[in-house]
C-alpha cells in the first residue's frame, strides 16, 4: 500500500512539471506586455519598468523564467502580485473561499445525484427515471455560464431570495447560488453513473444467490446490492473534482467570490506568470492527492482491485 | 415446520401444475405449463432439457426468486413437507428457502459477491438463519470450506471469489447451499460451466454429501451423461412442459417419448465422449411462435397430422411411468 502511494506520488512529479509548463507556456505566449497594461496609460519611467521586470523576473528566457518560479516556490517565498499584494496572505485569505465553495458544491451535487440516481435505478422507467433522463439530458447541454446567469437572474435579481454576488452576506448564504449551478452542473453524470449501475447489481447473479438464501430485502440491499452498485461512483469521484475546480473558476469570476478561481482568472488576464503557476501547481496536487485518495479507498472497497 | 429429520424416502417438494407467464410487449407469454415433479429424501431428480426449456425459471419461480414481474406465476403449487411455497407469505418463505431449500447456480463466478470474501457469503447463512455471531459463522465457513474438501480451508476462508479456480468456486457454492444442512439442494446446471474432469468431481461431491446427509437433489441439466451417473428419477422438459417422467434405468432403456429417444440417440457413447454428435435436427421452437398442438412436431420422425390439433397431455404408459406423445401411449414392446 504505502509503496503504491510512493510510485503514484514520484509518477506525478514530470506529470505536474508538464502540466505547469504547459499552463505557463500559454500565458507567456499571450500578446502584450504585462507590466505596461497594468500600468495603462500612464507614463512609467523606465528605472522602475526595469526594476519591476527583474522581481518578476520578466527580463530572464522563458524557461529559465519558469524555472525561478519553481524556485521560489518551492523555497516557499510566493512574493507580491504586480499590484504588490502579498500572495501569501492572499492564499490564506483565498483558500477558504474556495473550499467552502467546492465541499458545498461537492455536498449539494453527491447527495442529489445519489438520491436521484438510487430512485430512478430502483423504479427503473417509471416517471422518476424518465424525469432524470431528461432533465440530466438537459443539463448536460447546457453550459454552465448560462446556468449560472439563469440563477443569478431569477433567484437573485427578481425573487431576491439570495445574494446576487460577492462574500458579503457570509456563509453559507453567499456560496449557495454558485454552489447549487455547480452541483447542478455536476450531479448529472454521477446520477446517471449511479442509476446504470444499480440497475446492473440488481439483475445480477449474486443477486439471486443472496435471495435464494432467503435473506430480506434489506439486506440484499445493504449488503449485496449496494457495496458492489457503488464501484463505477467511487471511480468518477476522483475525476469529478477536477471538474468542480474548473467549474470554480468560472462560477467565483461570475458570482464575485474572492476565491482561487477568481485569483486564477485575473493573474491570467494580466499575464502574471508566477501566480498561474503557483494556482496550477496548487489545483494539480490537490488533483492527485484526491484521486489517490479514492483509488485507495477502491482498493478498499473492491477486492480485485486489491489482488490485481 | 413438520418437524424433525425427513424419513428416507419422504415426498419432500411436490410440485403440481407449475405454470409461469411472463408479460412481454407483444403479450403474455408462457414460459412454464403445467409442470409436476416430486423428489424424496435421499434421492435425485434430474430435470433434463434444451437450453431454454423453461428449467430455470420453473425452479426459480416456486423459490420465489423469479423476476416477479416481469414474470408471474399462473397456476399450480410447489409443496415442501406439505406447506405449499407459492401460497407463502414471502416472509414466511424466506425461513425455508435459503435454510430447509436451498440453491447451486451454474456460473459460481457471477453468482458469489465479488467484493464479499466467500467465508463472509457462508457465514450469513448461519448469521441470518441461526442467529449467530459473525465470528462463530466464520468458524462453521471454514468447517464446511474442508467439508468440500477445499484444501488449506482455514486460510482460503477470507480470500475472494475471483480467488479461486472454477472448480473450488463451485465448491465454494455447495459449501454456502449445504451450511444449514438442507433438506433438498436444487442445483441449477452446477457443472455446465466446467470442464469434464471438474465437473466428474463435483457431481461425486454432490453424491458422497448426499449419502452423509440424506438431502433430497433437483439436479438440473441438458446433459444426459449427467442424468445417467446420478439420478433416480427423471423428468424431460421440452418447450415448458414436463414431456415424459420416468425412473433414469426405465428412461435410458426405454424411452417413450421421441424427443426422450432422440436425445438418447445423440448422446455420446463411452469410446466418444468429447465428440459432438449430431443432436436432434432442428431447433426448439420459439415461445413466440409455439407450433399448434405438440411443440415438437416440426422436429419429430413420428409425427402425423393430428399432432397438429391438441397439446399431448401427459399419459400413464407404464408403472411409474408418463410420456405426453399420442403416437407412443404405451411402453416399447408393450403393443408392437
Ligand atoms: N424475464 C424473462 N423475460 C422473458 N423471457 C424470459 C425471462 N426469463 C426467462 N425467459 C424465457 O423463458 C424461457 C425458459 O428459460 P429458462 O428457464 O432459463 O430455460 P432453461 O433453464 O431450460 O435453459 C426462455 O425462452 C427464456 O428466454
Ligand atoms: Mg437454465
Amino acid at each position: 500500500m504505502i509503496r503504491f502511494v510512493v510510485r503514484r506520488i514520484l509518477a506525478a512529479v514530470p506529470i505536474g512539471l508538464v502540466v505547469t509548463l504547459g499552463v505557463f507556456a500559454l500565458v507567456f505566449a499571450m500578446p502584450g506586455d504585462p507590466l505596461r497594461e497594468l500600468a495603462g496609460d500612464k507614463p512609467i519611467p523606465a528605472s522602475v519598468l526595469a526594476a519591476k521586470r527583474a522581481q518578476f523576473h520578466l527580463d530572464r528566457p522563458f524557461l529559465v523564467q519558469y524555472g525561478l518560479y519553481m524556485k521560489d516556490m518551492a523555497a516557499g517565498q510566493f512574493g507580491s502580485t504586480f499590484d504588490g499584494q502579498d500572495i501569501g496572505e492572499q492564499l490564506k485569505l483565498r483558500v477558504p473561499v474556495t473550499l467552502r465553495l467546492a465541499l458545498l458544491a461537492n455536498a449539494f451535487q453527491w447527495i442529489i445525484a445519489l438520491l436521484f440516481g438510487t430512485y430512478a435505478g430502483f423504479k427503473r422507467n417509471g416517471a422518476a427515471d424518465r424525469l432524470l433522463m431528461a432533465s440530466t439530458l438537459f443539463v448536460l447541454a447546457v453550459p454552465l455560464l448560462v446556468l449560472a446567469f439563469t440563477a443569478q437572474y431569477v433567484l437573485g435579481v427578481q425573487l431576491k431570495v439570495l445574494p446576487v454576488s460577492g462574500a458579503g452576506a457570509g456563509f453559507p448564504q453567499s456560496y449557495l447560488l454558485p454552489a447549487m449551478a455547480l452541483a447542478v452542473v455536476g450531479f448529472a453524470g454521477i446520477a446517471r453513473v449511479l442509476r446504470t449501475s444499480i440497475v446492473e447489481s440488481v439483475n445480477s447473479d449474486f443477486v439471486k444467490t443472496a435471495r435464494a438464501k432467503g435473506l430480506g430485502e434489506q439486506r440484499v440491499l445493504w449488503r449485496h446490492i449496494v457495496p458492489n452498485a457503488i464501484l463505477p461512483v467511487v471511480t468518477i469521484a476522483g475525476y469529478d473534482f477536477a471538474g468542480i475546480f474548473a467549474g470554480a473558476v468560472l462560477t467565483e469570476s461570475i458570482f464575485n467570490l474572492p476565491g482561487l478561481g477568481q485569483f486564477l482568472f485575473q493573474a491570467i488576464r494580466l499575464k502574471e506568470g508566477g501566480v498561474v503557476v503557483l494556482l496550477s501547481m496548487l489545483a494539480f496536487v490537490t488533483f492527485v492527492l484526491i484521486n489517490l485518495a479514492v483509488d485507495v479507498l477502491y482498493g478498499v472497497l473492491d477486492p480485485r482491485v486489491r489482488h490485481g | 415446520m413438520s418437524g424433525g429429520r425427513p424419513q428416507p424416502g419422504e415426498v419432500l417438494l411436490d410440485v403440481t401444475d407449475l405454470s409461469v407467464e411472463v408479460d412481454t410487449v407483444r403479450g403474455p407469454l408462457r414460459l412454464v405449463d403445467g409442470v409436476s415433479w416430486q423428489v424424496r429424501a435421499g434421492q435425485t431428480l434430474a430435470i433434463l432439457g434444451e437450453s431454454g426449456s423453461g428449467k430455470t425459471v420453473s425452479v426459480q419461480a416456486l423459490t420465489g426468486i423469479l423476476d416477479m414481474p416481469p414474470c408471474r406465476i399462473t397456476g399450480g403449487t410447489a409443496r415442501f413437507r406439505g406447506q405449499d411455497l407459492i401460497a407463502m407469505q414471502p416472509r414466511e418463505r424466506r425461513r425455508i428457502v435459503g435454510d430447509r431449500i436451498t440453491m447451486v447456480f451454474q456460473d459460481a463466478l457471477s453468482a458469489l459477491n465479488p467484493v464479499q470474501s466467500v467465508g463472509r457469503q457462508i457465514a450469513e447463512c448461519y448469521e441470518v438463519h441461526r442467529g449467530m455471531s459473525r465470528r462463530d459463522g466464520m468458524r462453521r465457513a471454514v468447517e464446511m470450506l474442508d467439508r468440500v474438501r477445499i484444501p488449506a480451508a482455514a486460510s482460503r476462508v477470507s480470500d475472494y471469489p475471483h480467488q479461486f479456480s472454477g472448480g473450488m468456486r463451485q465448491r465454494v457454492m455447495m459449501a454456502m447451499a449445504l451450511a444449514l444442512d438442507p433438506d433438498v439442494v436444487i442445483a441449477d446446471e452446477p457443472t455446465t460451466a466446467l470442464d469434464v474432469t471438474v465437473q466428474a468431481q463435483i457431481l461425486e461431491l454432490i453424491a458422497e454429501l448426499q449419502a452423509e446427509t440424506h438431502m433430497a437433489v433437483v439436479l438440473i441439466t441438458h446433459d444426459l451423461g449427467v442424468v445417467a451417473d446420478v439420478a433416480h428419477d427423471v423428468v424431460v422438459m421440452y418447450a415448458g412442459r414436463v414431456v415424459e417422467r420416468a425412473a433414469t434405468l426405465q428412461a435410458l432403456d426405454s424411452p417413450v417419448h421421441p424427443y426422450t429417444e432422440g436425445l438418447l440417440r445423440s448422446m455420446p457413447s463411452a469410446d466418444l465422449k468429447g465428440l459432438e454428435l449430431p443432436a436432434i435436427p432442428g431447433t426448439p421452437p420459439s415461445l413466440y411462435a409455439l407450433p399448434s398442438g405438440c411443440a415438437f412436431r416440426p422436429r419429430c420422425p413420428l409425427a402425423v397430422g393430428a399432432c397438429a390439433d391438441v397439446v399431448p397431455p401427459l399419459l400413464h404408459v407404464g408403472p411409474g411411468r408418463e410420456a405426453a406423445c399420442i403416437e407412443r401411449t404405451a411402453l416399447p414392446g408393450v403393443i408392437a
